[in-house]
């Protein structure tokens, strides 16, 4: 075979895969093939968790009880879907619940903040020995095209270590774990070194590629093309750090979403997914309310509601929000009992998640808990169906496995199944 | 590390004659039945596999693989110069002889064992150190495998050999699927909760019968000292259903490996299960403990699963790839690549009393382990479980790091510092901290077996980060220091090709240098820098060819 390695682009590796692959650029070629058009269509789906770290408050938030002995102080409040009332700690998005899906008969069985966050981030109950990828890492797998030069899973974190969890994948490989973006700062090492100008860093990178020429003028093997295209990806990823600038937007908008890390992480979050990321996942802290969950309530939905909505409109606008699946998650909701310090605790037995976006339906809503919120009384769901129902949401079988080493391992809880009923 | 191995050429040949008569039988030596058995499955094998590779190959891939870093400079043009023609035989006994072999080889058996779990219980220097010691005092695998196998934590003496334990938290599921995985090869994952689907060998009741030998294990944390210990209660019964059974039948498994007879339990009146009954204070010691038969069960060399176990993971570790591959899937349905041969290995590693380095040593002497990587002419697509050429296989993490300290001479600059006669303990404890973070960059998550996989992460790190940068700085004795003195484009050429890639240039890198040097107003020192990097960025240095 006549292998020509002669071109010396940055693309020189990426076009080729992509060629290879069958999907060749973006031209009007590409689209009139059905096939390479539906890879674009899967290649255009991403995905957005907001995930209200400590557990908020269903009875606060989408399943509100009023006037009960567990119902606290809050009203529920009309949105604009008719018959659909959430907390009144929640206006702006009460506007937009004709775009999204309330799931209310959630039980986890779960009241521990780190095995309730393994079940929501991974539709599986933690287990000894078996490690299960996160719903960010499969769909890294499953949605990030190998071209794309960012990560298929960030994480940003409010302030996080800052390091990257190649773990989260587990057996899907390091590759698709989650990349960190601590406190909305770029991930490490996108700037070129100190004393290294751009003529240098063209020069040695040219040289690099002459030496990778010359070697591949006498051998070649898919893994020493794996490695030098990491180099390219590394190149295109510092050409487009200015993604994790929000700077470059209008005050306007950044006064909307809010100056608060919430709304800055919100924003960036928006700007990434704009800009061709896959997954992100974006976090508010802290609504692990076992003292004065109301007050609590009040000023940390205060910040979540607004920049919320307008994250929705935004996507929106941008003709973003019908291809990217957009959740609202806790690792768990707050009992309805209220405790002496007028606080709620953890609770896994009857809470509610919020979905949008991809393949949800508009304005659903299934599951029913009973007067006082202590229980399922209709469709009750657990992680499993919700990550099923993730997986059919973004266009994949989720009954389907993934094959590691020979060893077929289920996408999501053999056990579960999507929930249809809010599904498009 | 090691200093002028060829001079020491007098010295090595006695230990070399010994290790070769060991292996003699009907005078064939295990590495002539090596290349018999892996020619075996191929007509014509000789005609049709590359020739041996270049004696700078050589000396790179077995320095690589025996002490984990690759030559410096003056090594490999001594090892050139040498007209002995035993010299590669040699190398190879005296690289095995040094103590960077078991400084080398303790981290690849941490990495291979712990996984790269972050510390628990025990401090991975105090493990790290037991690992080595272990193999500077030539002690045997069967021996190693025991001692951890054994230990609980209590004996300070032996407490570091528990981080096996320990630092799996003493979770039986854990403990069982990782010493199925790590010392006998089969991969029971899914056998925890059902006999596998597909894999007629893997069977619930095997995964139990391991198990019952952890089941009644469990972490015992001294409510004064805080320290954690491994220890076990008198009773209980490792139970499983099946989840595919519908009608959710309860069976019990006693403590049994697969092949092996079932461990006969003393029968225990009720109430008498201990010598001394455990509570909350108090760590609990039974009369008959289920976990102290595992080990003489498990690593002896009448268990072939534990001997082919050691003796596949030996040949993965110079070859590339296991006989049986992936190195945890020994089942019917994944067979060996070449069983003889296996089976050889698994013999000879027995016999040789379970030192590693007989048939590491034997391994690189085979011609398997030496041909050149360049497909020959008229070959078409060589399968890598044929070994017609050469395995284009990458650096682990840690041979890649101390490969970049000494191509950038960091490791030289050290050790003229250091002196001529310096300790192989000095010198690791200034690399060590050079090679850690490279490591980390690169290093594959905790608690997953360690393998390669390519990450824009790595890419950014090797590309941006200051302290790679800084290794780059010229300083007495290192690469870009010596470089930055030689004036004649060649002899330059040279020093840079031998330093990072141990070869020589060929005439047309000779060229591309000399024209860079010879640009107008070249800032020379700038250059040295991208070249050295440019070099060590290479494919042909992230991997073995």
């Amino acid at each position: 075979m006549n292998c020509n390695y002669a071109c010396k682009t940055v693309d020189h590796g990426l076009s080729r895969r992509a060629f290879l692959g069958g999907v060749g650029g973006l031209g009007l070629g590409a689209l009139a093939n059905p096939l390479a058009a539906k890879g674009l269509a899967i290649q255009q789906k991403r995905v957005l968790v907001v995930f209200l770290a400590g557990g908020v408050s269903q009875l606060e938030t989408w399943d509100p009880k009023p006037g009960v002995v567990t119902g606290g102080p809050f009203r529920a409040i009309p949105t604009s879907v008719p018959g659909i009332h959430i907390s009144e700690l929640l206006p702006y998005t009460a506007s937009w619940m004709h775009k999204l899906a309330l799931v209310r008969g959630i039980n986890t069985k779960e009241n521990d903040h780190g095995k309730g966050a393994y079940i929501m981030q991974t539709g599986r109950r933690q287990e000894p020995a078996n490690e299960y990828p996160h719903f960010g890492s499969v769909c890294s797998k499953l949605l990030t095209e190998d071209k794309n030069p960012l990560p298929g899973y960030l994480n940003i974190t409010p302030n996080g270590s800052g390091a990257q969890s190649s773990k989260d994948a587990a057996y899907l490989g390091p590759k698709f774990g989650s990349v960190s973006i601590s406190d909305g700062k770029a991930p490490a090492n996108l700037e070129k070194p100190a004393g290294i100008n751009s003529e240098a860093e063209m020069q040695r990178h040219l040289l690099r590629q002459n030496a990778n020429e010359r070697f591949y003028s006498r051998r070649k093997s898919a893994m020493t093309e794996a490695y030098t295209q990491t180099y390219d990806q590394a190149r295109m990823l510092m050409e487009k750090r200015g993604l994790f600038d929000i700077t470059s937007e209008s005050g306007k908008l950044a006064d909307r979403y809010g100056k608060h890390d919430f709304g800055r992480h919100c924003l960036l979050s928006r700007r990434l997914l704009e800009g061709g990321a896959t997954f992100v996942k974006v976090s508010h802290t802290n609504y692990d309310t076992h003292h004065e969950n109301f007050d609590f309530h009040i000023e940390q939905l205060g910040e979540f509601d607004r920049t919320f909505a307008t994250l929705l409109e935004d996507l929106d606008i941008r003709g973003l929000l019908d291809s990217t699946l957009v959740v609202v998650m806790s690792e768990f909701g707050r009992t309805p009992t209220i405790n002496r310090n007028f606080g709620r605790d953890h609770w896994g037995t009857a809470w509610s998640v919020a979905m949008g976006g991809c393949g949800i339906q508009k304005g659903a809503v299934v599951g029913k808990t009973n007067a006082t919120g202590t229980a399922v009384v209709d469709r009750e769901v657990n992680g499993g169906h919700l990550f099923h129902t993730y997986l059919k949401a973004l266009g994949f079988d989720s009954k389907k496995n993934f094959y590691v080493d020979q060893r077929p391992l289920p996408m999501a809880d053999p056990k579960a199944s999507p929930i249809e009923e809010i599904l498009l | 590390m090691f200093a002028n191995i060829v001079n020491k050429n007098r010295f090595v040949c006695s230990f070399a004659i010994m290790l070769l008569v060991a292996n003699w039988s009907l005078g064939q030596t295990l590495s002539q039945k090596i290349d018999a058995e892996v020619a075996k499955p191929i007509a014509d094998f000789e005609k049709k596999a590359a020739p041996l590779c270049s004696d700078l190959e050589f000396i790179r891939r077995v320095t690589l693989d025996l002490i984990g870093t690759i030559p410096t400079v003056e090594q490999s043009r001594e090892f050139v110069k040498s007209t002995n023609p035993n010299k590669r035989s040699e190398l190879v006994d005296a690289l095995l002889a040094s103590p960077a072999h078991a400084w080398y080889f303790a981290m690849v058996l941490d990495v291979t064992w712990m996984e790269r779990r972050a510390d628990k219980h025990v401090p991975s220097a105090n493990w790290k150190q037991y690992l080595r010691e272990s193999l500077l005092a030539n002690k045997p695998y069967d021996v190693m495998v025991k001692e951890i196998l054994s230990a609980d934590g209590v004996d300070a003496k032996t407490r570091p050999a528990a981080k096996f334990y320990l630092d799996r938290e003493g979770e039986p599921h854990l403990i069982t699927r990782d010493i199925s995985r790590l010392f006998l090869g089969v991969n029971w994952q899914c056998a925890q909760c059902h006999d596998h689907p597909r894999v007629e060998d893997y069977k619930q009741d095997l995964y139990y019968g391991l198990f019952a030998f952890f089941n009644r294990s469990y972490l015992f944390t001294d409510a004064k000292t805080k320290q954690s210990v491994f220890a076990e209660k008198g009773e209980g019964d490792a139970s499983f259903q099946s989840v595919f059974d519908p009608a959710k039948v309860t069976k019990s498994s006693g403590p049994k490996l697969f092949m092996r007879a079932a461990i006969t339990e003393p029968k225990m009146e009720k109430g008498k299960e201990y010598e001394v009954a455990p509570t909350k204070e108090v760590r609990g010691i039974p009369k008959f403990s289920r976990r102290s038969q595992l080990a003489n069960e498990l690593a002896r060399g009448d268990f072939e699963p534990f001997a082919r176990n050691g003796a596949n993971r030996l040949w993965a570790h110079m070859m590339g790839r296991g006989i049986v591959h992936p190195l945890d899937l020994g089942h019917g349905d994944n067979p060996a690549s070449h069983p003889e041969l296996l089976d050889l290995l698994a013999k000879e590693f027995v016999k040789a009393k379970f030192n590693h380095k007989e048939i590491l040593g034997q391994i690189a002497k085979s011609k398997a382990y030496q041909r050149s990587s360049q497909v020959p002419k008229g070959l078409q697509d060589p399968k890598p479980e044929e070994y017609l050429v050469g395995a284009i296989r990458p650096l682990s993490e840690e041979q890649f790091a101390y490969a970049i300290l000494q191509a950038s001479g960091f490791t030289d600059a050290e050790r003229m510092i250091l002196g001529a006669k310096v300790e192989e303990a000095a010198l690791q404890a200034k690399l060590a901290p050079q090679a850690t973070p490279i490591i980390n960059a690169l290093a594959t998550p905790a608690g997953q077996a360690p393998g390669y996989e390519a990450r824009v992460e790595q890419a950014l790190y090797l590309a941006n980060n200051g302290q790679l940068q800084g290794l780059l700085a010229p300083r007495k004795g290192s690469l870009s220091f010596r470089l930055s003195e030689i004036k004649d484009a060649k002899l330059f050429a040279e020093e840079l090709y031998l330093g990072v890639l141990t070869r020589m240039p060929t005439e047309d890198e000779k060229k591309e240098v000399e024209v860079l040097l010879g640009k107008k107003d070249v800032d020379k020192a700038g250059l040295i820098r991208d070249l050295v990097w440019a070099l060590m960025t290479s494919i042909e240095f992230r991997f073995q060819v």
